[in-house]
Formats: structure tokens, sequence, C-alpha cells
């Protein structure tokens, strides 16, 4: 079932506000949606990336500071042909009891691989791109990380994306 | 990719799928790979036919669905 935004019940509308109140202007409420950019070619000829927040990272990258007051606004890069063995999870804000048994629970990196040896997929971008949610300034995080990873993403030759905020 | 409702509500992208799972859980359950594929061809599929900014997608199964299925899956393992 689709619906658009406006024609769901919100289901805490209260929420947002006091969260603001105790943490004022760490929660982001934008008024207009972001144009919808139309996929130009078939998925079959499309080079899809993924984009977490879950900070999924290749074992021995520095770790995210999970513990940081304010956040951690770096990003890594996560090679799309490693395996599930080759990554970790640095991040604390959100359970990871089922990633910790198959991080395709949150990184469905094994998944995306199959989709593109299969052809349903184009192809994958190099680099898939991992940071760490819990950033209490989001004005900052806009400015920089989410500018520094866009740019990553159109480095490496992406044509649509899938993002996943943990 | 959202398992909060309201916060995709609030910062408004063109497009989403909405998995009423637990945080953390975007793709389901360990070891569940084919309805860690559904959900992922679910969003790439809302990625073609969305028609204007703002839609939602709602993925068709609770987490107490989800929850069972990898139970199931887990004693044949």
């Amino acid at each position: 079932m689709t619906a658009p935004s406006d024609e769901i019940k919100q289901l805490r509308p209260e929420l947002w506000e006091t969260i603001n109140e105790r943490y004022p202007g760490s929660m982001i409420t934008k008024t207009d949606f972001v144009p919808l950019a139309r996929l130009s070619k078939l998925l079959s000829q499309t080079r899809l990336t993924f984009v977490s927040s879950a900070g999924i990272q290749p074992r021995g990258s520095m770790p995210f500071d999970v513990v940081h007051p304010v956040g951690d606004f770096s990003f890594r890069r996560v090679p799309s042909a490693l395996s599930v063995s080759d990554l970790e999870i640095h991040q604390i804000k959100y359970p990871t009891t089922g990633a910790l048994r198959d991080l395709n629970v949150i990184f469905p990196i094994e998944r995306l691989q199959e989709l593109a040896a299969e052809g349903l997929i184009g192809e994958l971008t190099p680099n898939f791109f991992s940071f760490i949610g819990y950033q209490m300034d989001p004005e900052h995080f806009e400015q920089t990380l989410a500018e520094d990873i866009a740019d990553a993403v159109v480095s490496d030759g992406a044509e649509a994306a899938l993002l996943c905020p943990a | 990719m959202t398992v909060a409702l309201d916060v995709t509500e609030h910062c408004k992208p063109p497009r989403s799928v909405f998995l009423p799972f637990m945080m953390g859980h975007h793709f389901g359950v360990p070891f569940h790979r084919e309805l860690q594929l559904r959900i992922i061809l679910a969003a790439l599929d809302h990625l073609i036919k969305t028609e204007r900014s703002g839609e939602i997608h709602l993925f068709p199964m609770t987490w107490a669905q989800v929850r069972q299925e990898g139970k199931v899956l887990e004693a044949e393992l």
C-alpha cells in the first residue's frame, strides 16, 4: 500500500515538540518535500549505492566516536564487494541484537551483491557509505556530513541510492 | 527505508518505505534471506513507481509476523 505522507496520521504528534523543548534544535522539520528525481534508465542498467547510519565500517578502520555528546560528523566508505565478515558495527544507539547475528538485517550487503550478480540491478557503486546517527546538531550535520556523503556518492557514480537511517 | 514514520514525515523525503519493525531491524530478522530480498525489492519498486514526492510505501507485514517467520526459519536451520 502506498500513501501520500499528508494522508497518514501522526503516531506521536506531541513527541517532536517535547524533544525540541528539551534539546532545542535537535529534531529536523522540513516544510517542503524534496523534489522527486525520477530514475532515468532501467534498474538493470542503473548503478546503485547504499547509505546507512548504522555505524557499519570495515574492520580495522577508525571507529566512530559513539560517546561524543554532540556527534561524530565523519563517514566511512564500505567497499561494496566486501563480505560480512570484513565488517563491524560501531554504534550503541540502536538495538543490534539482530545485526550482530546477521548484519544483513541492517546493512544488506550480501542481498545487494546477489541482486547485482543476477542483473536485476545494473551494478553497485564501488563503495557504500556509513555514518552514525544520534547527531545532536542537525544544522551542522546538513552543512558538513550530509554534503560530504553526497559528494562521495556522486564521485562513485551512483544513479540511485537506498538510504537507511538506523 | 524507515522504521520511524513520524521522523520520516518531518524530514519529507521524496519517497520512502515504512517498515513497522523494531529499530535496527529494517530488513527483518537474521538469516531470513527471502524477506531481506523482498524488502529491498519493495524499495526498488517504489523507486520506480513513485508518482509524486512524499509517497510512503507501507510494507505489508507486522513485526510480529516477521518475528514468527524468523522463529520458524531458525527452528529449521
